[in-house]
């Protein structure tokens, strides 16, 4: 198909701002005489508050506030998933706290210095309760009692030994599976807690407007729902909130709920009747949010040929001190394991268990990644004791094409109707030399290589054709200029990816207007139709659908109009690009001459009182269709040292169609870069002593890839499917193009050193110690010949 | 208070500073000079990078009273007559921006690399980013950007 801006490289849009240092963040955010907020924190896990003394804090000029200040209110602060499904834990600011980082009272002062001396001068005296850090020992009777009454919707539940909420699934029957099975294995994973480190730290700025309303800039990745948790924390009608639109430093997940700063600031605002910016510093981010910890286990059924069977999957997620989307992933992480590989009969029992620690949020494949690394060591061992091929072991399982998709968990369910698995790895294997990896654990001396692949998918949005329990929505409203531009209003937030370069591209090609007449305006949810969250990767697919429907029903509006002007029948015209004029020209096919551009016929729609060309469109996605992606890693493993090194990494994708290949491409780059980080480094320990995170919020002591750890060689490709339900056949992406990586790179070790890892990161430190042991039995076994 | 007169981007600037405000205080919260990030103020990220005599350091670990006398270029100083330096050419050609908060501090550290070493090999430049945190992991394309940018300032002079 031949395409003006589709699938071609062009500049991004806002990359002039951002080389220009012009582009403002919330954090870049400073309002005339606003005041400058601090937050105080508990220092302890676990505790309750006797009593709190802010007077000298009062007397130094200080707003202060406390839990005593803010509305009896338990929420949730994300609002994706449908009220009667929504597990509500949390108050602005608690007496009670249920993790150190958790905020007790918070003051608002002339400068950030003289918060923060004000902030020191409270004095508070908890009474210090025993912590639960782990979330096995966290179910065990007469463990102390995290929470004791939460709220599930409207409705008040009783919290029985920490199970914040689960979920049990089952479809066919399972032992029939397994006993239909000539190989059963079964084996247990533990992920680790990671930070999602995105640059931005997280802030508000609040300013409260004459009418009782509030206009608020921060990092969120949803402004319309933190515009409606605002309303329903502070009971002020959401006409009068108004959040603005602005691009966030990063997110990777950490901003789908609104940030604990937001409330915060509001409530110290409200009090001020001030504008009030808090933002926190990188150690309190990382105080504020996290990965979940997961712990599985497997058991899995196949056949001599390598068909799977059945499969059991009990997955125990540690959700630290509250709920924000543990219930949603108990779902999704169903879905993400029964997606991958066909199976007859599953049963999944997913529980989720407080802790007292940072509460745990969606990063980066929202539990997708970990349960691929699970799923997809599990299948290399099956084609090693099978002696299959990996690789056509997968393929003779896979779900594709015709297959149900499990797209957000039991409730979003959609057929796949586009798949390039095959291609993928058929040419992945080729590219990095699949046939000539060596055999697993064969080598000997100091470097050892290895070559590990693995594949999964990600859910294009969670759009299906029934309701389910996700709300999965967005809009575009488009108005065409006088100069033949449009005007591109939507709540989407760019997280970095490019989402809203996309939709640019969709709108220009569908109206045959250059790139540059496409503007992206700047918005709020004053000026935007409802969009749920940029999340689950479906800016491109969702965003972009709404896109091109508003191009499409302002298209028909230009042809009506421009019938008029060019005597012709609306639906016998035709759009072109015109490079030359830099407008879209609208023309009568085979009538010389007879043709007016967007231009002319807007201005001319204006002097005729014709009335302005524009559009609303507000649009549900029919499916949440799965992007899938590949990865072939090549490492050297240090065998002196347990340093692994990535030496060759090939990653493919199939999207659908590509609308904008350079920045697709930077998310494979950048996704393998987040998976290697997860699959080798990073690590929210946590102290059982202090019950404190042990880099303490210092990220010299929370280690992530810099530029040396970027492998010279990344190769990257794409297969090119057309998907029916996406905007010129196109799938999302961003989650897709991190979730094979840890899994692969925990291949390639095994094929390098011979040994698995059941526990992430997979350290240098445990390399080592796996390979001693290792020796020692391979030694015994010489010894025993 | 004390007094301190810089150069901040070929203007003359005098201003008050504590003893204990930092350059990145001084740049962001005084002169709202935004493009200087405040990411980790630990002097691990990199967002805060600006040039101090030509060097890049991190801003968050100079006391604003040190630069008394001295140059400090932002990554606005690299504006001439309003057109761009050819290393923010680069990184928007070779899309070595994805959510931009690194960009800044990244885009000064590639201009003092290839003031001192208009050829720097991929290991060089590495070396020159180590101290610079791009999370969405744009680093494959930034080691492009700057390549093409040492291409681009020999071929323009």
């Amino acid at each position: 198909m031949n395409s003006n801006f589709i699938g071609v490289k062009t500049p991004r849009k806002d990359a002039l701002a951002k080389v220009t240092g012009r582009e403002k963040y919330a954090y870049d955010i400073y309002l005339p005489g606003m005041l400058y907020a601090r937050v105080l924190k508990s220092p302890y896990p676990h505790a309750r508050v006797k009593k709190i003394d802010v007077s000298r804090a009062v007397e130094m000029g200080a707003i202060v506030i406390t839990f005593k200040d803010v509305p009896d209110v338990m929420f949730n602060p994300r609002l994706i998933s449908t009220p009667d499904t929504t597990y509500k834990d949390w108050r602005v600011l608690t007496d009670n706290p249920r993790y150190i980082g958790e905020p007790i009272a918070a003051v608002a002062a002339e400068s950030e210095e003289l918060a923060q001396r004000a902030l020191e001068s409270i004095e508070v005296e908890y009474e210090v309760l025993e912590p639960v850090l782990d979330p096995i020992e966290a179910m065990e009777e007469g463990k102390p009692k995290i929470h004791e009454k939460i709220m599930l919707g409207n409705r008040e539940i009783v919290v029985e030994r920490n199970i914040a909420c689960r979920l049990e699934i089952q479809e066919g029957d399972v032992e029939e599976a397994f006993r239909n099975s000539d190989l059963i294995i079964e084996r247990t994973f533990k992920t680790n807690k990671c930070y999602h480190n995105q640059l931005e730290p997280k802030v508000a700025v609040v300013n409260p407007e004459p009418d009782g309303g509030l206009t608020i800039w921060c990092t969120t990745q949803s402004i319309h729902n933190t515009r409606l948790l605002i309303s329903e924390i502070f009971s002020i009608p959401v006409s009068r909130i108004n959040v603005k639109r602005l691009p966030i430093g990063g997110s990777f997940g950490s901003s789908i709920q609104t940030n604990i700063v937001v409330p915060i600031a509001v409530a110290l605002a409200l009090k001020a009747r001030r504008p009030v910016r808090l933002a926190y510093t990188k150690e309190e981010d990382m105080y504020e949010h996290s990965s979940f910890q997961m712990i599985f286990k497997f058991k899995i059924g196949v056949r001599k040929d390598g068909k799977l069977t059945g499969g059991y999957m009990e997955n125990i997620m540690d959700i630290g001190a509250h709920q924000i989307q543990a219930y949603p992933l108990l779902g999704t992480c169903a879905g993400w394991w029964v997606s991958l590989y066909k199976l007859q009969a599953v049963k999944y029992v997913g529980v989720a268990v407080y802790t007292n620690k940072i509460p745990a949020c969606a990063y980066r494949g929202y539990g997708n990644p970990q349960v691929t690394w699970a799923v997809e060591t599990i299948m290399d061992e099956i084609a090693e004791i099978l002696n299959i091929d990996p690789i056509e072991l997968r393929l003779k399982n896979y779900v594709g094409e015709g297959d149900i998709f499990w797209g957000q968990g039991p409730t979003v369910k959609s057929i796949i109707k586009s798949c390039g698995v095959e291609e993928i790895l058929r040419k992945g294997a080729e590219l990095i030399g699949w046939k000539n990896r060596p055999r697993p654990g064969e080598q000997k001396g100091r470097f050892r290589r290895g070559v590990g692949m693995a594949r999964g998918y990600h859910t294009s949005s969670a759009g299906s054709p029934i309701p389910g329990q996700v709300i999965d929505y967005t809009g575009a409203i488009l108005k065409v200029n006088e100069d033949g531009s449009v005007d591109y209003i939507t709540a989407m937030v760019d997280q970095g990816g490019g989402t809203l370069e996309a939709h640019a591209k969709i709108i220009a090609e569908e109206l045959c207007i250059p790139l540059e007449k496409v503007n992206i305006v700047q918005a709020d949810t004053q000026t935007t139709i409802y969009d749920v969250c940029t999340h689950a990767s479906r800016g491109v697919y969702a965003g972009g659908g709404a896109a091109l429907n508003a191009a499409k029903q302002v298209k028909k509006k230009l042809l009506e109009l421009a019938a008029r002007v060019l005597d012709a029948y609306p639906h016998t015209l035709k759009i072109r690009y015109d490079k030359e004029k830099k407008q879209g020209v609208i023309y009568v096919e085979g009538a010389d001459g007879r043709e007016i551009t967007i231009g002319e016929l807007a201005t001319l729609a204006r002097v005729k009182n014709w009335g302005t060309i524009a559009a609303v469109e507000t649009y549900r996605p029919p499916a949440c269709p799965p992007h899938f992606t590949g990865y072939f890693v090549e490492v050297l493993v240090d065998t002196e040292t347990g340093i692994v090194k990535p030496t060759r990494v090939v990653i493919g994708a199939d999207v659908g169609r590509v609308i904008n290949p350079d920045l697709a491409e930077g998310q494979l780059h950048g996704g393998f870069l987040m998976g290697w980080s997860r699959a080798t480094i990073e690590d929210l320990k946590y102290s059982r002593e202090t019950g404190d995170i042990e880099c303490r919020g210092f990220i010299t002591d929370y280690k992530m890839p810099t530029v040396m750890e970027t492998p010279t060689e990344i190769q990257t490709f794409f297969v090119e499917t057309f998907e029916p339900t996406g905007p010129f056949g196109a799938k999302g992406l961003g989650e897709g193009a991190q979730n094979p990586a840890i899994a692969a790179i925990a291949n390639a070790i095994y094929n390098a050193i011979g040994v698995r890892f059941y526990e992430l990161p997979i350290t240098p430190e445990k390399i080592l110690e796996k390979l001693k042991e290792k020796e020692k039995i391979e030694l015994k076994i010489v010894e025993g010949v | 208070m004390i007094k301190i007169k810089f150069n901040l981007n070929g203007r003359s600037v005098e201003t008050e500073v504590k003893p204990s405000t930092t350059l990145l205080d001084l740049l962001r919260y005084q002169l709202r000079i935004t493009s200087v990030k405040r990411g980790c103020e630990v002097g691990e990220c990199g967002a805060c990078t600006v040039l101090l005599d030509g060097k890049p350091v991190n801003s968050c670990l100079i006391l604003a009273a040190r630069v008394d006398g001295r140059n400090i270029v932002t990554v606005e100083g690299l504006l001439k007559d309003s057109k761009l330096h050819p290393i923010q050419e680069a990184f928007i050609e070779e899309f070595a921006v994805q959510c931009g908060y690194c960009t800044p501090g990244v885009i000064l550290t590639a201009k003092a690399l290839l003031d001192i070493n208009p050829n720097p090999t991929i290991a060089e430049i590495k070396d020159a980013l180590s101290g610079n945190l791009c999370r969405c992991g744009a680093y494959h394309q930034i080691i492009n950007a700057i390549l093409k940018a040492s291409e681009k300032i020999k071929t323009r002079t």
